[in-house]
């Protein structure tokens, strides 16, 4: 079934010491409403580097799925980016963003950056054959070789292993949820993008469809290089595809780090609680723990770490100043003033704790 | 003991003539009182149809429901509306289950006084209305206790879309338990809830089991989840209308045997960057589902099946046979085969 099918077209870029593609620093993303200003985004200060996948997670409200659009500029227009500032560079040439005029934020969007959005139906437009919506892509970034881009789609389609001839003439809603998510991805590919963000690729999947999306990612990362960015709630996603993982809270990144850190030596409280309240399936029998309370409320936000009204390690200090992201270990950044207690709490109770049965319970085992 | 709830060779057909789905397929399933049994599968495999059929919602095709030994669709009127009280459904999405114009202590009072099984105050004083209503508003401050909407003052005069998911769904649950169930179905319980809130919820439920001896129907398409909440109790797995293997959740887990349940252990992302590496992953010859109007003749799972045996698996339509570790398997080829994914 996995015949591997190469892109000879699709250039790698050169992971040399050159500076990371994409660059935010300090993003600052504002929704106007009439009850206030949300802060969806509070101060992002993140690089992608070449050919690494970085997984954002965080739950409902993080701010993970507006930062991605925000990179892209698609927010509704009662979004306001300010401050801050996403540098975007290329072969040598660098992009603000920012503040790109139309022109120009129309050849960034698909040609350096593509995303794919979480509804893959919705994404597509339903009075229009794939081939259509596909080739009115390629016009629009003026590419007006109807049988280059018909060979290259083609292409792309069997890399994603769908069957061309089935695909390239139907209407969305005639492929089923794990064919339109491949589609989607083959045409975010088109245009040979450098940076790939995916904004819960997965979610709403089958089990059985969601693993071939999850191979064809690995194999986008693994054997083609590409840049990209998940986004996800499921922190399965990120363990399964990450190099790096950014974990988000109220808007802001409160740990980032290499996979395994953020899984088996997580310093942010918040890291900690997520991986303490999701079950594994293989991984024996956990303690599982969820995180108390709820997010918060983004116009009216805590005062100090935004965390600690949740937090089971929070003290004084917590409410009243907000602790920034600070170097806890090689590449591994956490913005919390108790990383030292979450890393003695891990040593004395195990990262998930082995749960007694009833049967035990009630023996005294 | 007899089974609380038994389904005996059930059935369901949507549709007729050429358009006919057969969603469920023949399934049996015996439920002790107290156990928990989850029902997995993907999309389509009939396990909400099934959940929907043993709260009454829906009358299966054919076969049969018991509810403690008796017969669903020829049970006495008094019978059957007690069956009916007895068994509960939670549904998968508090958005839509909840009446946006209805209050909490609306929504929880409203059955209390409908049913009059308010469990507290049993006094003469219960005779009038007012006494009545006065007896719900207790009863209903109770259940908000138990689901943990504490302090309860902040939740009885709360509209829904004043509740975030989580909120909703204890409120699910605190309706459902003012007619006293003895039999819950969850059907996606905590699907649409935050994951960092999840276990709470679950834990929530499983302290219903033990302290009101509540049996549960916990359907879900996570096997994550179902590990969780069901690790002392049992998983049964469906693959499009049928049941194709169960036993006790451990054994299930750890050493499965039909090729379509160590798929989906083998697929199941890990949040766990060690465990998803080492997992195996088992290939299978297709990855199209096939369509419930044109199931694959024999075994269903036979066209994706990386154990097909030509001749054999596309004939006859494989039964359920159990193994020694506990539990059964319709797979004849693979069922003595021990598993190799973890």
């Amino acid at each position: 079934m996995s015949q591997i099918t190469d892109l000879s077209w699709h250039q790698e870029i050169e992971e040399n010491d050159s500076l990371p593609p994409l660059s935010l620093q300090n993003v600052h993303v504002n929704y106007r409403t009439r009850k206030g200003s949300v802060q969806a985004v509070r101060g992002v200060t993140l690089d992608l580097q070449a050919g690494e996948s970085l997984a954002l997670i965080g739950e409902s409200g993080s701010g993970k799925t507006t930062l991605g659009l925000g990179i892209v500029r698609l927010l509704v227009e009662t979004a306001e980016v300010s401050p801050g500032e996403i540098i975007y560079r290329r072969d040598g040439r660098e992009l603000d963003v920012l503040s790109l005029a139309e022109g120009p934020l129309r050849e960034f969007r698909w040609r350096d950056c593509a995303m794919v959005f979480q509804s893959a139906l919705n994404a597509f437009n339903p009075v229009l054959k794939v081939w259509d919506q596909v080739w009115d892509t390629a016009k629009a970034h003026r590419w007006n070789n109807r049988e280059e881009v018909r060979e290259r789609f083609l292409d792309l389609l069997r890399f994603v292993q769908l069957d061309p001839d089935r695909v390239i003439n139907a209407y969305a809603h005639e492929l089923s949820g794990g064919m339109r998510q491949r589609t989607l991805l083959a045409i975010a590919l088109l245009l040979d993008p450098q940076i790939l963000i995916l904004d819960e690729p997965t979610t709403a999947l089958d089990i059985l469809t969601q693993r071939t999306i999850i191979d064809l990612l690995r194999r986008l990362k693994e054997d083609l290089h590409f840049t990209m960015l998940f986004i996800s709630h499921d922190l399965a996603i990120a363990a399964e595809l990450a190099d790096r993982v950014a974990t988000m809270y109220a808007g802001q990144v409160v740990e980032l780090g290499p996979v395994e850190d953020i899984f088996y030596r997580p310093r942010h409280p918040y890291s900690l609680g997520l991986i303490r309240a999701v079950p594994t399936v293989t991984g024996g029998f956990e303690e599982l723990s969820s995180i108390p309370g709820s997010p918060p409320d983004l116009i009216n936000l805590p005062t100090g770490c935004k965390f600690h009204p949740r937090c089971p390690f929070a003290s004084e200090r917590c409410s009243s100043e907000e602790p920034g992201l600070e170097r806890v270990g090689d590449n591994h950044y956490a913005a919390c003033w108790h990383t030292d207690a979450v890393q003695e709490d891990i040593e004395r109770s195990g990262l998930r704790g082995k749960r007694s049965t009833q049967r035990e319970r009630a023996t005294g085992l | 003991m007899t089974p609380i709830l038994e389904l005996r060779n059930v059935t369901k057909y949507f549709g007729s003539g050429r358009e006919r789905v057969t969603a469920v397929d023949s399934i049996s399933l015996d439920i002790e009182p107290g156990e928990i049994v989850c029902l997995v599968g993907e999309s389509g495999c009939g396990k909400s149809t099934t959940g929907r059929m043993v709260v009454g919602l829906l009358p299966p095709s054919e076969g049969q429901i018991l509810y403690q030994g008796q017969d669903i669709a020829s049970m006495e009127k008094a019978d059957y509306q007690q069956y009916r009280r007895a068994v509960q459904i939670i549904h998968q999405d508090p958005y839509a289950s909840l009446n946006p114009t209805q209050t909490v202590r609306q929504m929880i009072t409203t059955p209390l006084l409908r049913h009059q099984t308010q469990g507290t105050g049993q006094n003469g004083a219960s005779a009038g209305r007012r006494g009545r209503r006065r007896d719900a508003g207790r009863r209903a401050a109770e259940l908000l206790e138990i689901v943990d909407l504490t302090p309860v003052s902040d939740f009885l005069d709360k509209y829904p879309h004043q509740l975030s998911g989580g909120q909703r769904q204890r409120v699910s649950v605190a309706r459902a338990l003012t007619v006293e169930p003895k039999f819950i179905v969850a059907d996606e319980a905590v699907s649409m809830v935050d994951v960092s809130i999840r276990v709470s919820l679950l834990n929530m439920l499983y302290r219903l089991k033990d302290e009101f001896d509540v049996t549960f129907l916990f359907i879900t398409h996570d096997l994550a989840l179902a590990k969780y909440f069901a690790w002392e109790g049992r998983i049964t797995v469906m693959y499009l209308g049928r049941i194709v293997e169960e036993g006790p959740t451990p054994r299930l887990i750890t050493d499965s045997r039909h090729p379509y349940t160590q798929a989906l252990l083998g697929a199941v992302p890990e949040a766990d960057p060690e465990l998803a590496k080492k997992k195996v992953h088992i290939e299978l010859r297709s990855a199209e589902i096939p369509s419930l109007l044109n199931l694959p003749t024999g075994c269903t799972f036979h066209p994706r099946c990386p154990y097909f045996v030509p001749g054999e698996c596309d004939l006859a339509v494989p039964g359920l046979e159990q193994i020694s570790d506990g539990g059964s398997v319709a797979c004849p080829v693979r069922m003595a085969e021990p598993s190799q994914i973890v």
